[in-house]
């Protein structure tokens, strides 16, 4: 948009030129009424025309909010005016500043909060009617009733105050015990207006049990008397109660989900006949337990069989009817876990196939049993028909296997220590004839253990080594192994076995010794 | 005035008469409006030309023979240009000994210097509540009485107990008040706005911790000599010295000579005081070598020129308000009790059921009771013993300071209290025996 003339003169404020030149257009008559208000650029304005929306209203000067009219606005007019307490028995005035406008006449605001507590009363006839105890005299008496209105039954206080001369100390349980029994007596013997109950109600409302409160602030005595050590005594059983409780509602919510699962209530299993009073009985057995033992809570014992799939059904179920249906169907029963065993999901074996769990050896000692039996040129790692006997068979050869495994370890371990026993009598010796060669017959005595290793050779037993002075005496008896294979499979010819290769003297060596002599 | 409800104000005046100082205002202020100096200075010959403050002459004649004769010509000098200017030969006294009332003679005086001359008010034309310790005696509450009504002309009159006044300063209808103030500690125990005189221990305390420090700065030690606490009035000039150098000073030996010895003791305790006030200090964990050395020794320099650093050894003075070593209990059987032992004396006079409601609602209060760390102190202590303690200790210095005024002006400006006032035509009525029956 190129600027003409006519925008620079306006801009310059310069007036307008009748005589317009060639170049300015003639001026239009809308651009001379219609002015550019303020805060509009031109640009905009010459876009939108003289239609564009007034900021007018608001820019215009904010208005204030009101103020807020509190009531009348009118002054008030207070004055100092002397008042009469009702509550007091003379005549003193004092003054206080009051709104002129309240009623000068009316009583004193704060009179109704003299409120008096009512006592009873008695005269001199009804105290020898009723009244007399020969632990109290009348005046001990009048004197508790009259503390007892002035301080308006704040037994605290009464008691604190309570000076009577020459009179017998009284604890505050006395002194609660008189005035609750007299006023009881003297509600009783008196006239009564109304009926009977409320007359009751008001003779109970008078109840006091002197012993009651005695033995009560003993007991709150003592607990404040408590040390240090049996609070904090006290807090760890509480602790230990709530973690009781705690364990037990979550092991009954387990025994629960068991039970429901195992007795086939929700599986629906066909051949499971749910146990009738299981369940009850079980829960009785428990509580009965609970109310014996409470130290046993923490691991509650049940009856296994109920428990354990084995026989699903107790045992006197299992007559010799169903031990010949068993034989005739080939179904073998596991033996039921001892009733000892914990009830718990680890001692639970569910249904499985039994080639799901073929026995292995431990983990720790695995690949040495592999590397045995592959000496052996046995392969256990795929049991081709996992028949019973089988698997018996099976376990009984890894058992044995591990067990090879252990006396070697012994074995290698004594040798060691032999040797190590050795070489230490022959620094010793050598030391006694001369200090200065202990080196060279350590190292001799280390290269004779290896030796001996050497021609010891196999399974050998090693009956016992005598110290050269006697002092120490290391024994080990090692077993020859025999191990034997009844399994088809295995070739008889091999049954002994040589375990030469197998590497177990990484964890005998001498330094780990004492711990590990431990756990043999 | 604030307005709240159940206030009901008669222009009531309140007087609390303490140790260090007497506070007196009108009831429903928060501050009192006059606080003055308890100990006055005076002179036995009436020769005197400083006439700034005049003298109590203004007893009826009719008290005059049961007044001491050296009170005719003896000249008071009260207030703030009272006891704390050098005049020759002016003796300082003070009514009060162990917190009580002793010497009842300058009490007039005392009070009109207090309501007339500093508050410009007409006793006369208001009820007035006077302030009593817990452990006030039946004839001084009489006595008080007898001048209020007597001398002052006051038409109404209450006394109530400071442990009471605290507890309500606090809040609380129910309250342990524990009160330490220049002079005496003191435990209270209150229930429903009564005190328990069974569970009222007090001991003078602070005393003990004052001679402690002024123990510490007198005697010399490895480090340094003797402090000398000379007041700054009869120092000529001094010149400035490094920390723990011998001062430079000299003395004004023109007024040595009408120094007197009340005057010099008076002063020198303020001058304790002070360094108490300003250095002194206590562990918040009980009494521990390694602590004290590692807290930041603080300076303080005396009127003297002399100044220092004290570390551990200001640790020392507060100590003494929470244990005594054994051999201070050894060589003297007549040591005032310790806090710990006060709370533990009050706690065996209470009910047990009231035990649990006391220890829940413990007041701290009094002058001596900011004494840097001592809340914390004590808030340990209590801790260590008792299952659930909540200590009510006022941040704002004031309110510590003039609880016990504060709770007067709560208590008289209460529309439910103005029945309990003794009136003027009681007091003539009943005599002094209307003072017990009506303020329990």
């Amino acid at each position: 948009m190129a600027a003409t003339a006519a925008d620079i003169r306006s801009a310059l404020s310069l007036p307008t030129n009748s005589a317009a030149g060639p170049s300015q257009p003639q001026p239009r008559k809308s651009n001379s009424t219609n002015k550019k208000p303020e805060g509009i650029s031109r640009e905009l304005y010459a876009l939108i025309g003289p239609s564009a929306p007034s900021l007018a209203a608001q820019l215009a000067k904010p208005r204030l909010k009101q103020k807020p009219n509190l009531g009348g606005g009118g002054k008030v007019k207070w004055e100092w005016r002397s008042f009469k307490n009702g509550a007091r028995s003379d005549s003193l005035q004092l003054g206080h500043w009051v709104k002129a406008t309240t009623d000068p006449s009316a009583e004193y605001p704060f009179e109704k909060y003299n409120v008096k507590s009512t006592i009873y009363t008695y005269s001199q006839d009804e105290y020898t009617r009723f009244l007399d105890d020969k632990e109290w005299t009348k005046e001990e008496t009048d004197y508790l009733f009259e503390l007892v209105r002035d301080y308006d039954m704040r037994w605290y206080i009464i008691y604190d105050r309570y000076e009577y001369p020459d009179g017998t100390p009284r604890s505050m349980e006395d002194l609660k015990d008189r005035y609750y029994s007299v006023c009881r007596k003297l509600i009783r013997n008196r006239p009564w207006a109304g009926d009977e109950t409320s007359k009751i109600q008001l003779i109970s409302s008078f109840q006091f049990d002197k012993d009651r409160e005695t033995t009560r602030k003993k007991y709150v005595a003592s607990l404040e008397n408590r040390t240090q050590d049996e609070i904090a005594e006290e807090e760890a059983l509480f602790i230990e109660l709530k973690r009781l409780e705690q364990s037990e509602r979550r092991f009954k919510k387990e025994r629960e989900e068991l039970l429901r699962t195992l007795a086939g209530i929700d599986s629906g299993l066909p051949d499971v006949i749910p146990d009738e009073d299981g369940p009850a009985s079980l829960t009785l057995e428990v509580k009965k337990k609970k109310k014996g033992a409470a130290a046993d809570l923490e691991t509650p014992t049940t009856p296994s069989n109920i428990i354990s799939l084995g026989p699903p059904v107790p045992k006197r179920a299992q007559s010799v009817k169903s031990a010949a249906q068993d034989a005739h169907h080939c179904i073998v029963r596991t033996d039921p876990p001892p009733a000892t065993t914990p009830a718990t999901k680890a001692a639970h074996t569910p249904v499985h196939l039994r080639s799901f769990k073929l026995p292995a050896p431990k983990a720790a000692i695995a690949p040495k049993v592999a590397q045995l039996l592959t000496e052996l040129s046995i392969t256990h790692t795929r049991l081709v028909m996992p028949t019973r006997d089988n698997c018996a068979q099976l376990e009984s050869l890894i058992e044995a296997a591990s067990a090879l495994i252990d006396t070697k370890k012994v074995v290698d371990k004594t040798e060691q220590d032999i040797r190590v026993l050795k070489v230490r009598l022959g620094s010793r010796a050598s030391e006694g004839a001369d200090t200065g060669v202990g080196t060279p017959m350590d190292a001799e005595g280390e290269t004779e253990g290896g030796d001996a290793e050497g021609e010891d050779g196999r399974a050998q037993s090693v009956v016992s080594t005598k110290s050269g002075r006697g002092r120490k005496q290391v024994s080990c008896s090692c077993t020859y192994f025999y191990i034997e294979f009844l399994k088809p499979n295995v070739p008889q010819s091999r049954r002994s076995v040589s375990i030469s290769s197998i590497d177990t003297s990484g964890s005998v060596s001498a330094r780990a010794g004492p711990k590990r002599q431990k756990r043999i | 005035m604030v307005n709240y409800g159940g206030g009901d104000e008669v222009s009531a005046l309140v007087v609390d008469i303490g140790s260090s100082s007497i506070r007196a205002g009108y009831a429903g202020d928060d501050t009192p409006k006059a606080i003055i100096s308890t100990s006055y200075g005076y002179k036995q010959a009436a020769q005197s030309s400083d006439g700034d403050v005049q003298m109590s002459e203004t007893t009826a004649d009719g008290d005059a023979p049961t007044e001491p004769t050296k009170k005719k010509d003896t000249k008071m000098f009260l207030g703030q240009h009272g006891p704390s200017i050098w005049r020759e030969g002016m003796e300082i006294g003070s009514p009060l000994r162990d917190g009580l009332i002793t010497d009842f003679n300058p009490v007039p005086a005392l009070l009109s210097h207090a309501l007339v001359d500093v508050m410009r008010c007409n006793p006369s034309e208001h009820p007035t509540l006077v302030t009593e310790p817990a452990w006030n005696t039946q004839a001084n509450r009489e006595r008080m009485a007898e001048i209020m009504f007597e001398e002052f002309q006051v038409p109404a009159f209450y006394i109530a107990n400071t442990g009471v006044l605290n507890a309500f300063a606090a809040g609380k209808g129910s309250a342990l008040v524990i009160d330490v103030g220049q002079s005496m500690a003191s435990i209270t125990p209150v229930v429903d706005g009564f005190v328990l005189r069974k569970g009222l221990v007090s001991s003078p305390l602070p005393k003990l911790v004052h001679a402690n420090a002024r123990h510490i700065l007198a005697n010399p030690t490895a480090t340094r000599a003797g402090i000398e606490l000379y007041p700054h009035q009869l120092i000529a000039s001094k010149t400035p010295v490094e920390s723990s150098a011998p001062p430079q000073y000299a003395l004004r030996t023109d007024r040595m000579a009408g120094t007197t010895e009340s005057w010099r003791v008076w002063y020198e305790n303020r001058e304790v005081d002070e360094w108490i006030q300003s250095v002194a200090g206590v562990l918040d964990q009980g009494w521990n070598d390694q602590a004290a050395t590692l807290r930041p020794p603080r300076q303080y320099e005396f009127p003297t020129g002399y100044n220092a650093y004290f570390g551990s050894e200001r640790y020392h003075v507060g100590e003494q308000f929470f244990h005594h070593s054994q051999q201070l209990v050894a060589s003297n059987p007549n040591l005032p009790k310790t806090i710990p032992a006060l709370l533990s004396d009050s706690l065996r006079g209470c009910d047990q059921d009231l035990r649990q409601v006391l220890m829940g609602n413990i007041v701290l209060t009094g002058g001596g009771s900011l004494f840097a760390g001592f809340s914390d102190r004590l808030e340990n202590e209590l801790s260590r013993n008792f299952a659930h303690v909540k200590i009510h200790a006022p941040g704002n210095p004031i309110e510590r300071r003039y609880g016990g005024w504060l709770g007067g002006s709560i208590l008289a400006s209460l529309g439910t209290f103005h029945q309990l006032w003794i009136s003027k035509e009681e007091w003539q009525e009943h005599g002094k025996a209307i003072v017990g029956q009506r303020c329990k």
